[in-house]
C-alpha cells in the first residue's frame, strides 16, 4: 500500500512522482496486451452466472413457498394447475467490482529471480480482471479514481485512469455494500496502517479480495554476509553483518504478517491470495475469477433471498 | 637494524610507519562498505530482534592483515637489503684497487668483481679517482687514477689469468705511479694465496703507500690444485694439493682424453691437517695413454688442471739381451737392472723368445717405442735392417755395451767404436776407475746432478772424431764418453758405453741410472723435439690450445709466445699453461710443477690493514619479496572480504559448482587427451579381438568405403552360412593410426584420386605383412584395362598401386597358378571373378618344386602376404541389410556372383588356414603310398 505521506518526503517533489506515473503509463499498453493475453486464457472458463436473481430473462418456475410475497406469484403459470408458481428470473444485475492496484514505490521492485516487477504484475492482474469483468458485462471501477464503468473496453478505460493515478491509499468513500473490491498490493506497510485502511472497507460493507504480490527474493531472502538493505519506499537503510543469520527470523516474521492478514480476511469472509512474481499472472487471475464467481453466486443467492 | 644483517636504501621512507596507527584508526572508523541490496521488506528486518551486536568495525584479524600489508608496502618502498655489503673505500684521495687476478682468483671471481664494483661505486659517490691494478697483468697496465666509470669498464674487462700474480714487474711500475700520484687508500682484493710476491706487495702497501688499507682475503673457500701426475706401473698417481689444510676434504679427479671424453674418475681424500692427497688412476696402459687432461671435478681454475703430453705416456720398452737369461740368478742379468729402473715409467716387454731374429720383429709389431738391447753385438742382416727402419721411423734404440758389443758391432750405434774394451783400475791397468764427470747441457740429461759415487771400471771407447762431442750426452772425468747418441731418421740411437749390469760399473746401482733412463724414455716420447739435434737451437712450439684462468681451453691469446720444445719454462703471461705445438706432437705446459705448494694468505704481512672476508653472498634486495608478500596479503584480504560479505556462499550456491566443474573439466581435458587417444586405441583393439573380423582400409572416399563395408559384410554372411568361420561385422581401419595386427586379411580398395599413404603408413603396412598379415589390393578397374591381359599397368589405379608399393619389399608376383592352394582352399576354382571377370588374381610366386610337380596343389611356404586383383570383389559381395545385392555384376550373371563369393571364401580360408589345404589334397597320394 502506498504511503502517501512518505513518498513526497522521499522524492522531495511531485515531479519524480509524475515521472514515475509516466513510467507506469508508458508501460500500460504492453501491460494491457499482456492482460488481454492472460484474460484470454481464463475467459474460456467464464460462464454465465446460472443463478436465479434479479434480471430480465426467465430462469425457472418454482413452487411458491409459504411466506413469500404474493407479488412474486406468476399467475399465468399458476392458473394451469393447482399450485402456485413463482417465476424466477436469471440474476442479471450488473455487479460492481472495484479494482485497486498499488503503484507505490515498494511495488516497483523486480529482483533477478522475478519475471516482472511487482507493480507490472499488479497492473496486469488488475487490467486482466477489468477485461474479463467488462467483457462479462460487469461494472468495474478504479477505486477512488474513476466511476464505475460498464463497457467492453473497460480495461482500456481503467488503464487510462491508472495512467493518471498517483501512489496514495485508496479512497474508500464510494464503496457500498454488495460491491467487491480487489486490492492488488504487497501489503508491506506496517500492519497497523494496513488494518486501518482495510477497516474503512469493512465499514463500507464491501467485500474485499486481497492479492498480495510478492517478489521471490522477498520470500526466500537469499542474502548472506554483510549487506545493507534499502527500502525503496521509505528509503530506510539497514546494515546487517551476517544476513544469512537473519533468514529464519525474517521468514517467520513474513509468515506471521501474512497469517495476520489471512486471519483478518477469513474473519471478514474476504479472500486472501498470495502471488509471487516468478509465477505466471494467470494463476491469481484464475483464482480471483473463481472467488468472484463464488461470491456472485453467494450474492445472487442472498440477493434472491432478499428480493 | 643491529641484530639483522639488514639495511635500507631509502631509510626515510620508514617514517611512513608512523602512519600505521592512523591507518588503523581510519579502518576502524570506516568499516568496509557492505553490499547494498534493495529490499522492499527491509521494514521486516528492522522489526526482527538483533541477533548479534553489529560489528560496524572491521574484525581485528582483518585489521591486522591490512596493517601488515601496509607495513610490508612501506618496508618494500624503503628498499631493504638483506646482508648489505659492508664495503668501504678506505682513506681519502686517489684510491688504489688491487685485484688479484691470478688463477687462484677464479673460484671467487664473481664475488671479487662484485666487491670491486661496489668499492668503485663508493669511490664514485665520494668523488675519488680510482687506480685499478690487476696483479697478474704485469707492469704494463695503466696505473694512473681514473674516474670510476672508466674503472668500472676495466673491472668488467678483467678476467682471471691462468698464471700466478706477477708482482715482480708490477712493483716497480706501482712505485712509479705512487710517486706520481700518491694513493690515499688501498683496497686489495686478494685471491687468498700467500707467498713471497704477496709479502713484497704487502710490504709495498704498508711501507711505501702507507694509506689506510682494506684487504679482502678469501680463506674460507677450498682451493685445490693438481701437481704433475706420476706414472707408475700399476697406476697413474695424481698428487692433489690444497691451500687450507684444517678440514678434511674429498673430491674426484677426472681424466679426459683429447676429445674431452671422460676416461675415468679417481677419488682423493684430504685428511684434516693435510694439504696433500693423491688420486690414483688404475687403468690399463692403453687407456692411461689416452689421458690428455686431468682436472679436479668441480674446480674451475687453471691450477686444477694438468695437461698430459707424450712425456706422460707410458712407453713400452722392449728388452733384449745377448746373454742367456738366467732366471736363477737374476742379479747377474743386465736386463734385471734395466727393467727395475724403467718400470716406474714404462711397461717392460721381455720377449719370450730369446732369438733376436724373432724377438725384434715381435717387439716392433707390439708397438714398443724403445728397445733396449743389452750386450748384443751383431744382428742378422734382415733383422738389423728391420730394426734400422724402425729407428728411422721414430723408434729409440738404447744399447748397452758388453763383451759381445765390444767384440763386434754393427751399424746401429751412434758413434764408431773401437774394438775391444777398456779396463780401468784393474790389476793390469794404471788408471783408476773413472767417475762420471758431466752431462752435456744439450742432452736430455741436462740438469742432472752428477753423482760422485759412480765409478766406471770398464767401457767401450768411441773412435775420437770431430763430432764425438756432439754425440756425447755424458762423459767421464777423462773426457771419454759414457753415453753417446745420434739421431737416425726420426729415431735415435743411444749407446751406454757400459754394461747394464754391475760387472763394468756401479752405474746401474745408482739413482742416476734410473733418472737417466727415465729421461731417455721421456726424450724418446717428446715427438716434436726429436728433430732437434743436441746443440741445435731448440725448436719453438707455437701455442696450440691454452687454458684460461678457469681452466677451460681457449684459443691462444695474441700475446702468448711459443715455447721451446724442451727445458723448463716458467708459466707467466707470455707463456700461459696449455698445449704447444701441433696436433700430432705437442708439449703441455702446466701451471703447477711437482714442487708447487699453495700457501694461504698471511694476514700479518698486511700490517695494520683491515683484513676482511669476501661476502659469501651478494646482498639480497628484499623489495621484490616484500612486494610479493604484500600482493599475497592483498589477495588474502580480498578473499576475506569476499567471505565476510557472503560472496563465497552466494557463489557456492549459484555458480561455483558449475564453475569448479568447468575448471576441473578444462584441467582434466588436457590430461585426458592422451588418455582419450589410448582409450580409442583400446576400444579399437577390444572391438577387433572380440571376434574374427574382416577389415578394409578406409580410403576416405565415402562411396568406396560404403562398398567395402557392404561387401565385407556380405562376404561375412556367406562365410557364416557356408563355413565354420563366423566373422563379426567388418571394420574399417586406417593403416596410419590403427593397429593392423588383429586382422588376418586386409581388403584395400585402391582409390587413385586419394593422396599416397605416407612412408610411415607404408612402414606399418610392411610390418603388418611381415608379421603374417595378408593385404588384398583391389584396383577395381578391370573394365579399364586394355585387352592384353597380364600387363599390370596402364590404369591410374594400377599406377597408384605401383607407386604405393614401390617403397615396400614386395616379393615377385604371379597370377594364381592352376595348382595354387587358393584354387582349392574351400571351393575348387578356376578363376577369381568379382564384379568384373577376367582379371587375374596376383599372388606371391610360389617356388615350383619339381619333385612335387605331380601334386594337385602347390602350397608354397606360408600365405601370400599380398594379393592383387582388379575385379572389384567388394562390389560383387556387397549386400544391403536385407540381403539384396547392391551392385550388378558385369556381365549380369548370377553364376559370376556365386563365383565371386566362392573366391572370397577361398581367399579368407586361404589366409586363415594357410597351406593346410595343400596338405589335405595330398591325401590320395599319401593313401596310395601307405597302401604299398
Amino acid at each position: 500500500m502506498a504511503a502517501a505521506n512518505s513518498a513526497p518526503e522521499r522524492y522531495g517533489a511531485t515531479l519524480p512522482a509524475l515521472g514515475e506515473a509516466k513510467g507506469v503509463a508508458a508501460g500500460l499498453p504492453d501491460l494491457l496486451i499482456e492482460a488481454r493475453r492472460v484474460a484470454a486464457t481464463v475467459i474460456a472458463g467464464w460462464h454465465g452466472r446460472r443463478v436465479a436473481g434479479r434480471g430480465e430473462n426467465f430462469w425457472q418456475f418454482r413452487q411458491f413457498a409459504s411466506g413469500e410475497a404474493a407479488i412474486a406469484i406468476d399467475w399465468r403459470r399458476s392458473a394451469r394447475d393447482d399450485h402456485f408458481y413463482v417465476r424466477e428470473k436469471e440474476w442479471e444485475a450488473a455487479h460492481l467490482v472495484w479494482l485497486w492496484p498499488d503503484i507505490s514505490a515498494s511495488m516497483d521492485f523486480r529482483s533477478r529471480l522475478a519475471r516482472a516487477s511487482k507493480r507490472d504484475r499488479a497492473l496486469v492482474i488488475t487490467l486482466a480482471l477489468a477485461d474479463l469483468l467488462g467483457g462479462a458485462g460487469e461494472r468495474v471501477g478504479l477505486l477512488g479514481e474513476s466511476d464505475p464503468i460498464l463497457a467492453h473496453n473497460a480495461a482500456e478505460r481503467i488503464a487510462s485512469f491508472i495512467a493518471r493515478m498517483t501512489p496514495r491509499p485508496p479512497d474508500t468513500r464510494r464503496l457500498r455494500r454488495f460491491t467487491d473490491v480487489v486490492l492488488v498490493s504487497d501489503f508491506l506497510d506496517p500492519i497497523a496502517d494496513v488494518e486501518a485502511r482495510l477497516d474503512a472497507i469493512v465499514r463500507s460493507g464491501a467485500r474485499a479480495h486481497l492479492v498480495q504480490v510478492t517478489d521471490p527474493i522477498e520470500e526466500t531472502f537469499p542474502f548472506a554476509g554483510r549487506t545493507e538493505f534499502e527500502d525503496p519506499e521509505t528509503g530506510i537503510r539497514h546494515v546487517v553483518t551476517r544476513a544469512e543469520q537473519y533468514r529464519d527470523d525474517y521468514l517467520a516474521r513474513l509468515a506471521a504478517l501474512r497469517d495476520q492478514l489471512s486471519l483478518l480476511c477469513r474473519r471478514l469472509d474476504w479472500t486472501f491470495l498470495v502471488h509471487r512474481t516468478d509465477r505466471p499472472a494467470s494463476e491469481p487471475l484464475l483464482a480471483l475469477h473463481a472467488r468472484l464467481a463464488d461470491r456472485h453466486a453467494l450474492a445472487g443467492h442472498q440477493g434472491g433471498r432478499a428480493a | 637494524m643491529m641484530g639483522l644483517p639488514l639495511a635500507f636504501t631509502y631509510a626515510p621512507v620508514l617514517f611512513a610507519l608512523i602512519a600505521l596507527p592512523a591507518i588503523w584508526w581510519l579502518m576502524r572508523v570506516f568499516p568496509p562498505r557492505p553490499r547494498t541490496e534493495v529490499l522492499p521488506t527491509t521494514r521486516l528486518l528492522l522489526e526482527i530482534a538483533r541477533k548479534e551486536e553489529e560489528p560496524a568495525r572491521t574484525p581485528w584479524w582483518l585489521l591486522l592483515l591490512r596493517l601488515v600489508l601496509a607495513a610490508l608496502v612501506i618496508f618494500a618502498l624503503a628498499g631493504p637489503v638483506y646482508r648489505p655489503s659492508a664495503e668501504t673505500a678506505p682513506g681519502a684521495g686517489p684510491l688504489l684497487i688491487a685485484i688479484d687476478n691470478g688463477w687462484a682468483a677464479a673460484p671467487r671471481w664473481t664475488s671479487i668483481i662484485e666487491t670491486a664494483h661496489r668499492i668503485n661505486r663508493i669511490a664514485e659517490q665520494e668523488g675519488r679517482p680510482v687506480a685499478l691494478v690487476a696483479t697478474a697483468d704485469g707492469g704494463t697496465q695503466p696505473l694512473d687514477p681514473a674516474d670510476a666509470a672508466t674503472v668500472a669498464k676495466r673491472i668488467d674487462a678483467l678476467q682471471p689469468r691462468p698464471h700466478a700474480a706477477d708482482y715482480a714487474t708490477l712493483l716497480p711500475a706501482l712505485t712509479a705511479a705512487q710517486k706520481a700520484h700518491p694513493f690515499g687508500g688501498v683496497a686489495w682484493l686478494s685471491d687468498g694465496l700467500g707467498g713471497d710476491g704477496v709479502s713484497a706487495f704487502a710490504a709495498f702497501l704498508t711501507l711505501q703507500v702507507g694509506a689506510p688499507t682494506v684487504v679482502y682475503a678469501d680463506q674460507s673457500s677450498e682451493l685445490m690444485a693438481l701437481k704433475p701426475p706420476i706414472g707408475a706401473a700399476d697406476a697413474l698417481t695424481v698428487p692433489v694439493i690444497r691451500r687450507d689444510g684444517t678440514h678434511p676434504a674429498a673430491g674426484f679427479v677426472r681424466a679426459t682424453d683429447l676429445k674431452g671424453r671422460t676416461i675415468g674418475d679417481a677419488p682423493f681424500d684430504f685428511a684434516a691437517g693435510s694439504t696433500a692427497a693423491e688420486a690414483k688412476f688404475a687403468l690399463p696402459v692403453e687407456l692411461r695413454n689416452d689421458i690428455a687432461r686431468l682436472d679436479i671435478v668441480g674446480s674451475q681454475t687453471a691450477g686444477a688442471v694438468q695437461l698430459l703430453d707424450e712425456r706422460y705416456r707410458r712407453r713400452k720398452i722392449g728388452l733384449l739381451s745377448g746373454a742367456g737369461v738366467d732366471v736363477a740368478q737374476p742379479l747377474l742379468s743386465p736386463l734385471y737392472y734395466i727393467s727395475r729402473a724403467v718400470q716406474p715409467f714404462a711397461d717392460v716387454i721381455e720377449p719370450r723368445d730369446a732369438n733376436a731374429d724373432i724377438a725384434i720383429p715381435q717387439l716392433i709389431e707390439g708397438g714398443t717405442s724403445i728397445i733396449a738391447m743389452a750386450d748384443i753385438g751383431t744382428l742378422t742382416p734382415d733383422v738389423a735392417e728391420t730394426l734400422a727402419n724402425w729407428v728411422l721411423k721414430g723408434g729409440t734404440l738404447v744399447r748397452f755395451a758388453g763383451p759381445r758389443l765390444a767384440a763386434a758391432t754393427d751399424e746401429l750405434v751412434p758413434v764408431r767404436l773401437r774394438h775391444g774394451d777398456r779396463v780401468l783400475g784393474g790389476s793390469l791397468t794404471w788408471q783408476d776407475p773413472q767417475p762420471l764427470a758431466s752431462f752435456s747441457p744439450a742432452s736430455p740429461f741436462a740438469g742432472l746432478a752428477v753423482p760422485g759415487d759412480v765409478l766406471i771400471k770398464r767401457q767401450v771407447l768411441a773412435e775420437p772424431d770431430a763430432t764425438l762431442s756432439e754425440h756425447t750426452w755424458a762423459s767421464l772425468a777423462d773426457g771419454t764418453p759414457l753415453v753417446t747418441a745420434a739421431p737416425s731418421g726420426k729415431g735415435w740411437l743411444v749407446l751406454f758405453h757400459v754394461t747394464a749390469d754391475t760387472s763394468w760399473s756401479n752405474l746401474p746401482l745408482s739413482g742416476t741410472f734410473v733418472e737417466m733412463l727415465r729421461r731417455v724414455i721421456a726424450f724418446s716420447s717428446a715427438g716434436a723435439a726429436r728433430q732437434a739435434k743436441p746443440g741445435d737451437t731448440v725448436a719453438l712450439l707455437p701455442p696450440l690450445r691454452l687454458l684460461d684462468g678457469f681452466g677451460h681451453f681457449a684459443s691462444p691469446a695474441s700475446d702468448a709466445k711459443s715455447i721451446p720444445a724442451e727445458g723448463a719454462i716458467a708459466v707467466d703471461a707470455a707463456h700461459p699453461p696449455g698445449l704447444y705445438g701441433a696436433d700430432d706432437g705437442f708439449r703441455s705446459l702446466n701451471l703447477m710443477d711437482d714442487k708447487a705448494t699453495l700457501s694461504p694468505f698471511d694476514a700479518t704481512v698486511a700490517g695494520d690493514a683491515t683484513v676482511l672476508a669476501y661476502p659469501t653472498e651478494a646482498p639480497l634486495p628484499l623489495r621484490p619479496w616484500l612486494f610479493a608478500g604484500a600482493l599475497a596479503l592483498f589477495l588474502v584480504d580480498a578473499l576475506a572480504v569476499l567471505v565476510l560479505n557472503g560472496g563465497v556462499a552466494f557463489l557456492r550456491r549459484r555458480h561455483a559448482t558449475a564453475a569448479v566443474a568447468l575448471l576441473a573439466v578444462i584441467a582434466l581435458a588436457s590430461l585426458l587427451d592422451h588418455a582419450r587417444a589410448d582409450d580409442a586405441a583400446d576400444q579399437f583393439a577390444l572391438k577387433a579381438v572380440e571376434q574374427t573380423r574382416l577389415a578394409y582400409v578406409v580410403t576416405g572416399n565415402a562411396e568406396i568405403d560404403a562398398a567395402s563395408d557392404a561387401g565385407l559384410r556380405g562376404l561375412s554372411e556367406v562365410l557364416t552360412e557356408r563355413t565354420a568361420l563366423e566373422p563379426g561385422d567388418p571394420m574399417g581401419v586406417d593403416p596410419a593410426k590403427d593397429d593392423l595386427s588383429f586382422f588376418p586379411l586386409l581388403y584395400w580398395p585402391i582409390d587413385p584420386s586419394a593422396p599416397l599413404p605416407t612412408s610411415a603408413t607404408m612402414a606399418r603396412v610392411d610390418a603388418y605383412m611381415r608379421q603374417g598379415g595378408s593385404v588384398l589390393f583391389d584396383t577395381r578397374d578391370q573394365l579399364e584395362r586394355s585387352t592384353n591381359a597380364g600387363n599390370f599397368s596402364g590404369t591410374p589405379a594400377a599406377e597408384y598401386l605401383r607407386q604405393m608399393l614401390s617403397s615396400l619389399d614386395i616379393p615377385p608376383l604371379e597370377p594364381v597358378p592352376a595348382d595354387h592352394v587358393l584354387t582349392k582352399a574351400f571351393y575348387l576354382l578356376n578363376e577369381f571373378p568379382g564384379r568384373y571377370t577376367g582379371g587375374p588374381l596376383w599372388v606371391e610366386t610360389t617356388q615350383n618344386d619339381a619333385a612335387h610337380a605331380d601334386r594337385p596343389a602347390n602350397a608354397g611356404d606360408g600365405v601370400s602376404t599380398i594379393l592383387i586383383t582388379e575385379n572389384d570383389f567388394a562390389s560383387a559381395w556387397a549386400m544391403d541389410r536385407d540381403g539384396r545385392f547392391i551392385y550388378p555384376t558385369v556381365p549380369t550373371d548370377p553364376v559370376q556372383r556365386e563365383m565371386a563369393f566362392r573366391t572370397g571364401v577361398n581367399i579368407v580360408m586361404y589366409t586363415l588356414t594357410g597351406n593346410y589345404k595343400a596338405d589335405q589334397v595330398h591325401v590320395p597320394a599319401l593313401l596310395e603310398r601307405l597302401g604299398q
